[in-house]
């Protein structure tokens, strides 16, 4: 047995026989496994009743009578984004972003009804994830029952006879940082059931690992810098206190500047005020609704060239559903831009607050979890674009049946009595267009893709603070 | 007195206690700061968007011809300018819509959509002077005090001290105590001078800081006297804070969201989407019945001719809404009751009291947005009664009663 290890023993030895050590390691270890439980049960539920919601919107739409195909392109159709098996981990933003969208014709609507605007306000930390416990108070117990593990044998005097026994200052940082990352090795039990969990609700496994991977990573850098402050210290007040104020630094200080600092430096026009010049573009586009819009003055004319008639009435499609379809197209391209640079400049404002990454690993690891497990900005903005690919489908499909289904001369005289109105529906077999919407989380390799900055700074971390930690051990005075 | 100055001159030469404060005092003033500019940016939003809203406005009034294109068309801005106190907590600005732009059709379709800023902000949360004085303070509070006695005690001058002059450590820790609130308050009521805040909001909020501070001074003061060493009061007073300051919230939130339970927000718009578009296939008196029964003042007009009418159309718009009444104001009242819980319960959690006092005045809490809820839909009921005695009897469409058309106002 190398003496690292030795010394590892011992610290774990003395760990068992503290009594504050014992106590303090039983309560993270129940709020771990409470967070983890309660979080668990609530992902789970919130997951069963987004997909039952979504099934019932979908049958839904299909039981829909006949009726005119453009009834059904307003009467819409809802989308609901489940959260992916390792939300029950860490939920990251699905509380703070609305999980079910309206689709209709000619709109791209907000996804409403986040969850915390329905509950109780309790501040800034009203909830408590495993993801949360892991970066912010397991590191807290890694500083309580750590900050001794090198400034007690000098308290005590210890280190002069132990270096003078031909014990490197070297083995014993390494042996100090054993005792630690044994300790969060125990810690971490709990996230590996919750990686089983999700592995069992058709999480790749590996993707659970590579979280837990990261977690470790994480940890260990606080294990690295806990030995090495403890090391430099005279006193294990001044070891605590200075360690106490890192972790004051990087979880709570650091995280919220961030933040402040990306919103001074990328600006985000609301999609209110986007809306304004987007509904001043598609003005210019003519309204669909209206076939008698002169923006669609040149449709007509080629089409009638096309089918060489004179009049629209002749045309063997329905020019209003023709027209509808040509102003969905146009519109959407329109909404999409937006939409695409909305999304972009958010994009770049969670990059510019993940290069805080490099200041504080606190906003690396919780950057890279968020990533890994699919509940991350990007994953919710794909969300926005499934939705909008649903939405734009359905509709062309109900404006297809439209030019197709129904005669033009029937569509204007609609509004001509009952049994006008009648003639002017089509079949609802005709809603079959409606595709099955289920919300799947990244393929694995692309959420790996995203995560791969954050995971650097991780490991630039860890390295950075074992490389200093060796030097300076290295020069260990009693 | 000269206790407290030769005390003085103690906190003069103390390195570590002048760093707490100086971070103390910088976190305070950052955060009024970037209080200060979110309150201006959100300011400079709504002023923008008045005045696009005005000019869509005139385009949609040349465009259409008659009173029910113009209620489709037309967009009405709503807002909810940050109070002269927001940038103190920006609490639920978040994630609870502020502006809103809302038209004729139904109301239950279009109040819940919420235009907000990126997601990871709300996620991380905002730097605040509410955040520095709930979550932070308590911190700087217990790393300046938590050594006083087991400092001395450690460089052997405990005795001495305890003999000679044992009202020493009430003078110290009252002194750190006022130099805490002291770094503290200052860029609060700069701030508040620069903001224009009313003296009352200051002094209540001053009052809320004072209180939080004092209630974390007696339970330093309650572990000091334990006799430990500094680490373990340290490690004990971290997870007393750990205690009530992440834990007691988080528990009190899901108890609260447990105990009352909120019909789906789903439900409402799935319910009163089902209600309008039925209507179509529906008789007309299936849809006027209802409306009729809420105005009866249009009863004369309410034949419909033909297969549509604007007024029909408005109609069941409306009946849509009353159809969902029930579910809305159970949705309404359930977030009402959950935020009259959490309030009582808050009171086991100071820092989140804190918080709770701080966006209560500065206008950004739960009952604040319900306010502006309320606000849109007392403007759409007024729209409502500007358009009917327009449309029912047909009246023709003039520049002077467009003139009329009312417009928002906060």
């Amino acid at each position: 047995m190398t003496n690292a290890t030795l010394i590892a023993r011992e610290e774990w030895r003395l760990w068992l026989r503290s009594k504050v050590a014992i106590i303090a390691f039983l309560i993270v270890s129940l709020i771990i496994a409470a967070t983890s439980i309660l979080n668990a049960g609530r992902m789970a539920d919130e997951r069963a009743e987004r997909i039952h919601q979504q099934e019932v919107a979908e049958e839904t739409f299909l039981s829909q009578p006949d009726r005119h195909p453009h009834r059904m392109v307003h009467y819409g159709h809802y989308v609901f984004r489940a959260p992916p098996p390792l939300a029950l981990f860490d939920p990251g933003v699905d509380a703070v972003t609305g999980q079910s969208i309206f689709l209709e014709g000619h709109r791209q609507n907000t996804a409403m009804f986040a969850d915390v605007r329905a509950s109780a306000n309790l501040g800034s930390f009203e909830g408590i994830t495993p993801a949360f416990v892991y970066q912010l108070l397991v590191p807290l117990l890694l500083i309580a029952l750590g900050h001794g593990v090198f400034v007690r044998e000098r308290e005590a005097r210890m280190l002069a006879p132990l270096l003078a026994q031909g014990i490197s200052g070297q083995s014993l940082y390494f042996g100090k940082f054993l005792a630690l990352a044994g300790l969060t090795a125990a810690l971490l039990l709990p996230l590996l059931i919750l990686v089983a969990v999700t592995s069992a609700l058709g999480e790749s496994l590996l993707m659970g690992l590579s979280v837990t991977l990261g977690y470790v990573v994480y940890l260990l850098v606080w294990c690295a810098l806990i030995v090495l402050v403890s090391a430099l210290s005279t006193s294990r007040g001044l070891a605590l206190g200075l360690l106490v104020f890192v972790w004051l630094i990087w979880a709570l200080i650091v995280p919220r500047l961030a933040v402040a600092s990306a919103s001074a430096a990328v600006s985000v026009p609301g999609k209110l005020e986007t809306d304004f010049q987007m509904y001043a573009d598609i003005r210019e586009l003519g309204d669909g609704h209206n076939a008698a819009d002169p923006a669609f003055a040149k449709l007509r004319a080629n089409l009638l060239a096309q089918y060489d008639v004179d009049t629209i009435e002749e045309l063997p499609v329905n020019f209003r559903g023709v027209v509808a379809q040509t102003s969905e197209a146009d519109l959407t391209k329109l909404m999409n831009e937006y939409a695409d640079r909305r999304m972009g400049v958010e994009q770049s404002q969670s990059l510019h607050v993940n290069q805080y990454g490099w200041l504080s690993p606190v906003i690396a690891i919780s950057a890279a979890s968020r990533h890994l497990s699919g509940t991350d900005l990007m994953t919710h903005h794909r969300f926005l674009r499934e939705a909008e690919t649903v939405r734009f489908d359905f509709v062309q499909g109900l404006n297809k049946s439209h030019v197709e289904k129904l005669s033009y001369v029937d569509d204007i005289n609609r509004n001509q009595g009952e049994e006008a109105n009648r003639r002017a529906r089509i079949s609802a077999d005709n809603w079959n267009v409606l595709d099955a919407f289920e919300f799947a989380p990244s393929a694995a390799n692309e959420r790996a893709t995203r995560a791969s900055l954050p995971a650097l700074m991780l490991s630039v971390w860890l390295l950075g603070l074992l490389t200093l930690g060796t030097a300076l051990s290295a020069r260990l005075k009693p | 007195m000269s206790d407290l100055i030769r005390e003085l001159g103690f906190l003069a030469r103390d390195r570590a206690a002048q760093v707490w404060l100086l971070i103390a005092f910088a976190a305070a003033s950052f955060a009024v700061i970037f209080g200060l500019q979110e309150v201006a940016a959100q300011r400079d939003t709504i002023d923008r968007l008045k005045v696009a809203d005005a000019i869509e406005r005139e385009v949609a009034v040349e465009e259409y011809s008659d009173w029910g294109s113009a209620g489709y068309y037309t967009f009405h801005l709503t807002y909810d300018a940050p109070s002269e106190f927001t940038f103190a907590a920006l609490g639920q600005r978040d994630t609870a819509p502020w502006k809103h732009r809302i038209r004729m059709l139904a109301l239950e379709g279009q109040i819940y959509e919420t235009d907000a800023p990126n997601p990871d902000f709300a996620l991380i949360g905002r730097f605040d002077y509410a955040f520095v004085v709930a979550i932070l303070a308590p911190l700087f509070l217990i790393l300046l005090l938590h050594d006083l006695r087991a400092g001395e005690k450690a460089n052997g001058r405990f005795e001495l001290l305890e003999a000679t002059n044992s009202g020493i450590w009430r003078t110290r820790a009252t002194l750190r105590l006022a130099a805490v609130a002291l770094v503290l308050l200052a860029p609060l009521w700069m701030a508040g001078l620069v903001s224009g805040a009313a003296a009352l909001q200051i002094g209540v909020a001053s009052a809320a800081v004072l209180f939080h501070l004092v209630f974390w001074w007696a339970v330093i003061a309650w572990i000091n006297a334990r006799g430990w060493t500094a680490p373990v009061n340290l490690t004990s007073l971290f997870g007393i804070w750990l205690a009530l300051a992440i834990v007691a919230p988080a528990g009190i939130k899901m108890a609260v969201d447990t105990a009352i339970t909120v019909p789906e927000g789903g439900d409402i718009v799935l319910t009163q989407r089902e209600a309008v578009n039925d209507a179509w296939d529906l008789p007309v008196s299936a849809t006027m019945e209802p409306f009729l029964e809420r105005h009866p003042d249009w009863a004369d007009y309410a034949t419909i001719e033909g297969t549509f009418e604007w007024k029909w159309y408005y109609a069941f718009q409306q009946v849509g809404d009353q159809t969902v009444e029930p579910l809305s104001e159970a949705y309404r009242d359930g977030r009402k009751q959950r935020d009259a819980l959490a309030a009582a319960l808050s009171w086991l959690s100071p820092p989140a009291k804190v918080e709770r006092v701080f966006q209560s005045i500065a206008g950004t809490d739960t009952t604040a947005s319900e306010d502006y809820e309320n606000r849109v839909r007392a403007f759409h009921a007024e729209l409502r009664e500007y358009y009917y005695p327009l449309l029912f009897p047909d009246a023709p469409y003039t520049d002077e009663m467009v003139s009329r058309r009312p417009s928002y106002a906060p």
